[in-house]
């Protein structure tokens, strides 16, 4: 970060180099930004979470590297798969704060894989596997993976008791080790019962703010959609809360009731704001938690994506640095949509395209002129025959519209069903 | 280096931009710190400028140390820790019932130029060995030294390079202070973002209290 006045000892500063110098990796708005060398330039590949498919390749959840970078020769084309052996329903990653360390996880199994992705970029290595969550825990299906100084938290779906939505939030420190588990509100707050779930989390340090959003369990995760949405007592098993946390103290201080399922966690990355959306899988709405003026917390609905009695399922969403713009990815419809959010309170969706049959993860660059998106949302609940895209595919946005720059056929390369991204890039793009 | 040059260096250090606290922090004793990490040992320069071990600067007391450099201009960066350490300080002084409790480590990764005099020259009238609250400046002989207690406290560290590839004087690294407990265990981890003195002292106060009650 800074710089020396006197540049003498060449020789020093080479030995130096050569014993600390290391990749440095590029990022995205959706990663926790408590992360060092938060890169906003180009990013020179995207790591891809895949999940292993029966009679697709080895089977075995894979992170399949792809070439982001327009220069090179490889450009649109998977340049490395690593294989963890087996499936355990591959879903979410996460950067550790040095960003050398890309944490994944298995919504089934449990398993959190380590993989060293700073020594080399291009080649990703597993360097440990985390499998005693649900042991220590009694927490289960590990999915997001949010970065601390020195600690991950890792925020999970489920329990080992019953399967059911009840579950935890599980704190690492970032050599494997858990440090410390704290369940998931179920009393009663300022009115509103907890309903234990989990699904994303979020921090707000100017605030010592923690926010967290309600999923269902893997009685539901791991369900044919089918049978699942036939299943009324099954579908009364959706979180309808978010929960806001004193983050030092690690305990809840409000609830609240935010019907359908509220999904991924984004706040404002203008350090001018204070607020943070979310988007309802069930009920296809656009939250905004913001402060009530009265030291604490309210949440608020403030618009519908698509055609909520068409249930278009919201499953990602992902913020423009700036704050002023939010991508939503809907999942049964296929369709990319952009929303305006220079009016928090009102945001307006401005920009829809089809992107493919069925599409959820969306992340975009920095500087936001590049948005990928990939297909599938869990093994059981992606569709079937023709319809089952899998797929990661480059956009360019130029402010009016999404223009594929090239599309990785997961099912084609024989790879499985595309998950989760990270970016990463080879040296310093600020 | 000649003295002038080493004052010098202090004197150039930038003013620090500090990150936005707005809340109320939990009162002390009311929220658990919980072990994170041993912190690790290995060889120093001491305060005195003889070899010691770094576990002598991080037990008996609750440990504040921040690894730094001294010619650090990053305005959230070294410049950022020492002010909020300085803060601190003033903070802990203030109440007498904290006296004898704590310290302060302030540990270069740059043991090629952060010389033992180096170091002093940055601490300026903050390097004490005062009983009340010491403030020490430390550095190691050499990069074999410094790497397992980098690695130990999972620092990273870059040295950046030009446009031709060539390794400039510039080390890039994120800023991390952690809060040790008298057992030598990592309570609290702390980057630019999460500098908050009021609350700092009040994880400080929170494993002082732990300790009173354990006795």
């Amino acid at each position: 970060m800074r710089q020396h006045p006197n540049l003498r000892k060449s020789a020093v500063a080479a030995a130096l180099a050569l014993a600390f110098c290391g990749a440095v990796l590029a990022d995205e708005t959706c990663n926790s930004p408590y992360t060092t060398r938060l890169i906003k330039g180009q990013e020179d590949f995207v790591h891809v979470w895949t999940l292993g498919a029966e009679g697709v390749g080895d089977g075995s959840d894979k992170l399949v590297t792809v070439d982001a970078n327009p220069k090179s020769k490889s450009y649109g084309k998977v340049v490395h798969t690593l294989s963890v052996g087996g499936r355990g329903e591959a879903h979410h990653m996460g950067f550790t704060d040095d960003r050398k360390h890309l944490w994944a996880g298995g919504l089934d199994n449990s398993k959190i894989h380590v993989f060293d992705v700073g020594s080399n970029p291009a080649k990703p290595k597993l360097v440990k596997t985390i499998d005693d969550l649900a042991k220590k825990t009694g927490f289960v299906g590990p999915h997001t993976f949010y970065a601390m100084p020195g600690r991950m938290m890792v925020q999970a779906l489920s329990n080992s008791k019953d399967h059911g939505g009840a579950t935890g939030i599980a704190i690492y420190n970032n050599k494997g080790e858990l440090v410390a588990k704290h369940a998931m509100p179920t009393g009663e707050i300022g009115g509103v019962k907890g309903d234990g779930y989990g699904y994303d989390l979020a921090i707000n340090p100017r605030k010592n703010v923690l926010l967290t959003s309600s999923f269902t369990g893997w009685n539901n995760y791991m369900m044919d959609m089918g049978k699942m949405v036939k299943d009324g007592e099954a579908m009364k098993r959706f979180g309808a809360t978010m929960a806001v946390w004193d983050l030092k103290a690690m305990k809840p201080k409000q609830i609240f009731s935010v019907p359908g399922s509220p999904l991924e966690i984004r706040w404002s990355l203008n350090p001018k704001d204070n607020w943070a959306v979310t988007a309802t899988a069930l009920t296809s709405k656009n939250w905004l938690i913001k402060p009530d003026g009265k030291g604490g917390w309210m949440a608020k609905d403030v618009a519908t994506i698509g055609d909520p009695s068409k249930i278009p399922l919201p499953v990602d969403i992902s913020i423009a640095a700036n704050g002023k713009g939010l991508w939503v990815n809907t999942f049964m419809d296929g369709m990319t949509r952009y929303f305006d959010l220079s009016n928090p309170e009102a945001p307006k969706e401005i920009y829809t395209k089809k992107t493919g049959k069925q599409v959820n993860m969306i992340s975009q660059s920095w500087d936001g002129k590049r948005v990928y998106i990939t297909s599938s949302l869990l093994a059981n609940w992606d569709k079937k025959g023709e319809d089952n895209e899998q797929f990661l595919a480059l956009y360019h946005w130029n402010g009016k519209e999404l223009q594929e720059q090239w599309r990785v056929d997961f099912n084609k390369e024989k790879l499985g069903r595309a998950h989760h991204m990270k970016f990463s890039a080879k040296g310093k793009q600020t | 280096m000649a003295a002038g040059a080493l004052a010098h260096r202090a004197e150039q250090r930038p003013a620090a931009v500090r990150p936005v606290m707005d809340y109320a922090p939990p009162p002390a004793g009311s929220y658990a710190l919980h072990v994170i990490q041993y912190a690790p040992d290995g060889d120093v320069v001491g305060h005195d400028g003889k070899g010691h071990r770094l576990a002598e600067y991080t037990r008996g007391r609750v440990t504040l140390l921040s690894l730094i450099y001294t010619y650090c201009t990053e305005p959230t960066g070294c410049a950022l820790a020492y002010e909020t350490t300085v803060e601190l300080r003033e903070r802990i002084l203030a109440d007498q019932r904290l006296h004898g409790r704590a310290r302060f480590v302030s540990l270069s990764f740059d043991p090629l130029n952060d010389t033992h005099e180096a170091m002093q020259a940055y601490g300026g009238a903050q390097a004490n060995a005062d009983a009340a609250l010491p403030w020490h400046f430390l550095t190691t002989h050499s990069l074999r030294q410094l790497q397992p207690i980098l690695e130990g406290f999972g620092q990273d560290i870059e040295v950046e390079r030009d446009a031709l590839g060539r390794p400039t004087r510039t080390i890039s690294h994120m800023l991390k202070l952690f809060l040790i407990d008298r057992q030598g265990r990592v309570r609290e981890i702390y980057s630019t973002d999460f500098l908050h003195p009021e609350a700092m002292l009040n994880d400080i106060r929170t494993l002082l209290m732990e300790e009173d009650a354990r006795r």
